[in-house]
């Protein structure tokens, strides 16, 4: 945002408060995903909506300079040194997640992308707990999701 | 259509008995081809070009060795090939739905065409180590030269029409930037945008003529087939494919067709214009492409096509007449040359010329013509071409008028232009005399043959020929004379090239040298056998109707005959009138420099007009509203023309029966689509619009669609989150737009919008068979009995991410790929796009 118009002392507590409550449900969307509503795609937007929130109030260079202790760079979305270096490692690792998850499957000589499903039991409380290799999947499309918007987010911010 | 071979019999039986002299081949044809060799002779160049960007990074300009070195596997390959006699055709399908397969053919012309490519490959690359020396944008250089390599072995190698145009016309790209290498100059933009205009415009021509091909095969072979050589193919049924092709009144069509494809390709008259202009390119690319291959790919053509198209007079009227006056009037146009290179670039047109001539001909020796002087032409003129980059490296300058007596400095290159230049002008010993000898006996012939039959005007063949012939030896003795006689005041100091410029062409000299010295020794009786059957398996593949010999002979005249005394003539007034040469060539200019007569005039003008035109200005407005416009009109059109055409029942609305609830969201969110148009500035727009982006969300979860609605209202949410960070830099509002363009707009909006809705009414009335629904619906959760580990079942309670990360898992990949990439794209377009190619 520019700085001929400072953000309200409202909006900075409200979205300080809110940020961490958007991360923690996106990533309980990610999880709960297979039973209920939820899944890699929807939990990876809800992510990039925060990390939206954080640059439209605080401004595109506070991740950079706050979060990863960068110093101030005179071209702060330079692909080779700055955030958005990070950004695509994580979509370019969420591609080798998601692709990787399928190619598992080849080594145990099943067709590429098959999925199993495990039911861990039995357990104290929870009495079963069901593990689905699709979640690896899943983790990748979040992580292709996350870095990628995040990398449109922050290049087209910049301009 | 003649019976093939039958026309000059006695003669035919002459070379037969000279062939028969010559029973001791290396060649043992009809050996089945290795599919892997062959394929790997045109994948390896490409896997090159892939790697081309890495290896630079590691090996910085000794990238042009490792080129040189994929070259080198690629001429091991071919000689592999050669040597085991292969012979045959190998493929796989490619679309099989339209007969179309990536199918190969190996004979002796595919070999040489092959060999030249990678051969001349090889010695470019090294070449180019020594050349390039400090030059910009070298990665993007060897890998434009290897991917080039690549298309040119597999033009070579085609033997499916299909897979020939695509080949064909990558060679043309990739020539189009090699030519633009030096993108930021007016000359060579101009330069590229005439070959890639001229030979892709020649190259649509040919496919026409490919298609016609296709469908006469039809009716020929019982199959249509895009399949030109082995087996079952249009040249192994060439007899019936010419007369399916006479009985449509397609003959003179497809012979004119793939003419235009070849003579654009193959620089000929009135084509040859972009051929000067495309030595803007570095030397070696000049060397390689546009001496060596590439403009042979269009001579190549003809030699293929001649066992099939093969007529007379038509074939004859042609190639003959196209190759002859484009022999002479370039050679002419040589002789005014003002610069190295652009008399380079019109002698290699001239000698073009002479191979189509030759291709031309009738009968066995105009095989033989074409064939031996392909390889003639590239060993010497690639040799020269090498001597030019080495002489504009060393003196500074290309300027013929500045140039001379540099015997002294670059002893090496002198020698090497010895053997090359003179082997240009036709002098024997020196190998293009032979090539021109075979021409000058072929016109004879045929003029003999043609006067017998009461046309008188053939005799212009033969005279035509020793006329383009004699300024061919003009300007060959004028380049000659670069390296001879006194050196001018001001020309400067001249260094010493390096080894891996000078070896390349000492090389390629030494071959020309061994190519002239097989002819000397061949008279005494020892012949130079390897290069004689290769010769004559590449004419054999050019030959008619089946006429083949194992091996060709070429020696010097023993016997006066009246092509030895054309070849005299030709020398001897050449000779008479090298001292008056300067007046000949501004003789030349004054011609040229008529406005009429010049093809570049219609050609600029041409281009000029159209450029000048409206038609720019309305359909190339700068603005993204107008291609935007385009875009969705044309969308809009092709759908709704396209359900009108298959005659798709518009499905009547089910209004009944909704639900209030429905009622309700849906109203709001069309009076939320009507209140966008009015509002008045932009942040109010978008949150409008987001009305309805909400209501959509609601609609979903009243239709039981819970991971939609989410999706949406994610989606939503950050998409206005975005619109406010991007419109804080944008004014406040633009004003009002005109009546007029809002009028526009709304009628491109109405179109969109109906498109839309009849294909979501046409769409969602299908029934579809819903088995996959009910197989995902009994397959997706966790069956009642199961072991503690199993695959066959999704497992989940969410049966939408169970189909998204499971039965269908392949289908979010490629979507998160296509995430992935738009990601890339907008990293290199918009953060990137100050770098260019300065590294």
């Amino acid at each position: 945002m520019s700085m001929d118009r400072e953000p309200t002392v409202i909006a900075r507590t409200v979205t300080r408060l809110v940020v961490p409550m958007i991360l923690v449900t996106a990533i309980a969307l990610l999880f709960q995903g297979h039973n209920l509503p939820g899944g890699g795609f929807i939990a990876g937007v809800l992510t990039v909506v925060a990390f939206a929130l954080v640059y439209i109030i605080f401004g595109l260079d506070y991740l950079q300079t706050e979060l990863f202790e960068r110093v101030s760079v005179s071209v702060p979305y330079d692909p080779e040194t700055g955030i958005v270096k990070e950004f695509g490692s994580i979509f370019a690792l969420g591609l080798a997640v998601a692709a990787g998850s399928g190619i598992v499957a080849m080594a145990f000589g099943r067709p590429f992308l098959t999925q199993g499903i495990l039911f861990v039991e039995p357990l104290p409380i929870y009495e079963y707990l069901e593990v689905a290799s699709a979640l690896v999947f899943d983790l990748g499309v979040y992580a292709v999701v996350v870095g990628g918007l995040l990398t449109i987010t922050a290049v087209v911010g910049e301009e | 259509m003649q019976p093939p071979g039958g026309q000059f019999g006695a003669f035919e039986t002459s070379q037969a008995e000279l062939g028969s002299v010559k029973s001791r081949l290396p060649y043992h044809w009809g050996v089945q081809p290795d599919r892997v060799v062959v394929f790997a002779v045109v994948v390896v160049p490409f896997l090159g070009a892939a790697l081309t960007p890495l290896v630079y990074r590691v090996l910085g300009e000794r990238t042009a060795y490792y080129a040189a070195a994929v070259a080198a596997v690629c001429l091991g390959l071919v000689a592999n090939l050669g040597l085991s006699g292969a012979h045959g055709t190998v493929s796989v399908p490619w679309i099989p739905e339209y007969g179309v397969s990536l199918a190969f053919y190996v004979d002796g012309l595919a070999l040489l065409i092959a060999t030249l490519a990678s051969g001349v490959g090889v010695l470019v690359f090294t070449y180019s180590g020594g050349y390039m020396h400090g030059e910009p944008g070298q990665k993007k250089y060897y890998a434009t030269l290897l991917a080039f390599m690549g298309s040119m072995l597999g033009v070579a190698l085609a033997a499916d029409l299909i897979a020939l145009f695509v080949f064909w016309e990558l060679t043309s790209v990739s020539s189009f930037l090699l030519i633009g290498h030096y993108q930021d100059a007016d000359s060579s933009q101009y330069a590229a945008r005439k070959s890639m205009l001229i030979t892709v415009a020649g190259g649509l021509f040919m496919l026409v003529g490919f298609v016609l091909l296709h469908d006469a095969s039809a009716g020929a072979l019982g199959e249509a087939t895009f399949r030109l050589a082995g087996d079952d193919s249009m040249l192994a049924n060439a007899g019936a494919m010419v007369d399916a092709l006479r009985a449509e009144g397609l003959f003179v069509p497809v012979l004119l067709l793939v003419g235009m494809g070849a003579a654009t390709k193959s620089a000929q008259v009135p084509f040859h214009i972009w051929l000067p202009n495309a030595m803007e390119a570095p030397t070696p690319v000049s060397a390689f492409l546009h001496s060596a291959t590439m403009v042979k790919a269009g001579v190549y053509l003809v030699g293929r096509f001649r066992p099939l198209l093969f007529s007379d007079p038509e074939w004859v009227l042609v190639f003959a007449v196209l190759g002859l006056v484009t022999m002479t009037v370039a050679a002419i146009l040589a002789v005014g040359a003002s610069d190295i290179k652009e008399l380079l670039a019109y002698s290699t047109a001239s000698h073009l010329g002479l191979i189509v001539a030759g291709f031309g001909l009738s009968g066995y020796v105009g095989a033989e013509t074409g064939a031996f002087h392909i390889l003639n032409h590239a060993l010497f003129k690639a040799a020269l071409f090498l001597v030019a980059g080495i002489i504009a490296h060393e003196a500074g300058t290309r300027a013929i008028s500045e140039l001379g007596g540099l015997r002294e400095d670059l002893p090496m290159t002198a020698a090497v232009t010895v053997v090359a230049a003179l082997g240009m002008a036709g002098v024997p010993p020196f190998n293009g005399f032979y090539s021109k000898e075979l021409l000058f006996e072929g016109a004879w012939h045929v003029a003999e043959h043609q006067a017998g039959a009461g046309s008188p005007l053939w005799w212009l063949l033969p005279a035509v020929a020793v006329f383009g012939s004699v300024f061919t030896f003009l300007y060959s003795i004028r380049f000659l004379m670069l390296f001879f006689g006194e050196k001018p005041g001001e020309l400067g100091e001249v260094g010493s090239p390096p080894l891996a410029m000078t070896l390349p062409a000492v090389v390629l000299g030494g071959l020309a040298l061994v190519v002239g010295l097989g002819g000397v020794t061949a008279t005494v009786g020892v012949h130079l056998e390897p290069l004689e059957s290769f010769v004559a398996s590449v004419a054999n593949s050019a030959a008619v109707g089946g006429t083949e010999h194992e091996a060709i002979s070429y020696h010097l005249p023993t016997e006066v005959t009246p092509y030895v005394l054309m070849s005299a003539v030709t020398i001897a007034v050449g000779a008479v009138a090298y001292p008056f040469f300067d007046r000949i060539r501004d003789g030349v200019r004054t011609v040229r420099s008529v406005d009429p007569l010049r093809p570049n005039w219609y050609y600029d003008n041409g281009t000029g007009a159209l450029d000048r035109s409206s038609v720019v200005d309305v359909v190339q407005t700068g603005l993204l509203r107008t291609y935007a416009a385009a875009l969705a009109l044309a969308t809009a059109g092709l759908a709704l023309g396209a359900y009108a055409a298959a005659g798709v029942a518009v499905p009547d609305l089910a209004l009944a029966g909704l639900e209030t609830a429905l009622i309700v969201v849906l109203l709001v969110a069309a009076i939320g689509a009507v209140a966008v148009t009015a509002a008045p500035s932009h942040i109010s727009g978008v949150l409008t619009l987001s009305i309805v982006g909400f209501m959509v969300a609601i609609f979903y979860i009243l239709a039981s669609a819970p991971d939609l609605a989410l999706t949406q209202l994610v989606i939503e949410t950050l998409v206005l989150v975005i619109f406010l960070l991007v419109l804080d830099k944008l004014p406040a509002f633009y004003g009002g737009p005109s009546r007029l363009r809002a009028g526009r707009d709304a009628i491109v909006a109405g179109a969109v919008g109906l498109t839309v809705t009849v294909t979501v009414l046409v769409s969602t009335a299908g029934t579809p068979n819903d088995v996959i629904a009910q197989y995902f619906v009994a397959n997706g959760g966790v069956p009642e009995e199961h072991p503690a580990f199993f695959l066959d079942a999704g497992g989940g309670g969410n049966i939408v991410n169970v189909i998204l990360v499971d039965f269908r898992a392949f289908d979010t990949l490629g979507e998160i790929s296509v995430i992935a990439m738009a990601a890339l794209s907008v990293i290199t377009l918009i953060a990137m796009r100050d770098r260019g190619e300065t590294q």
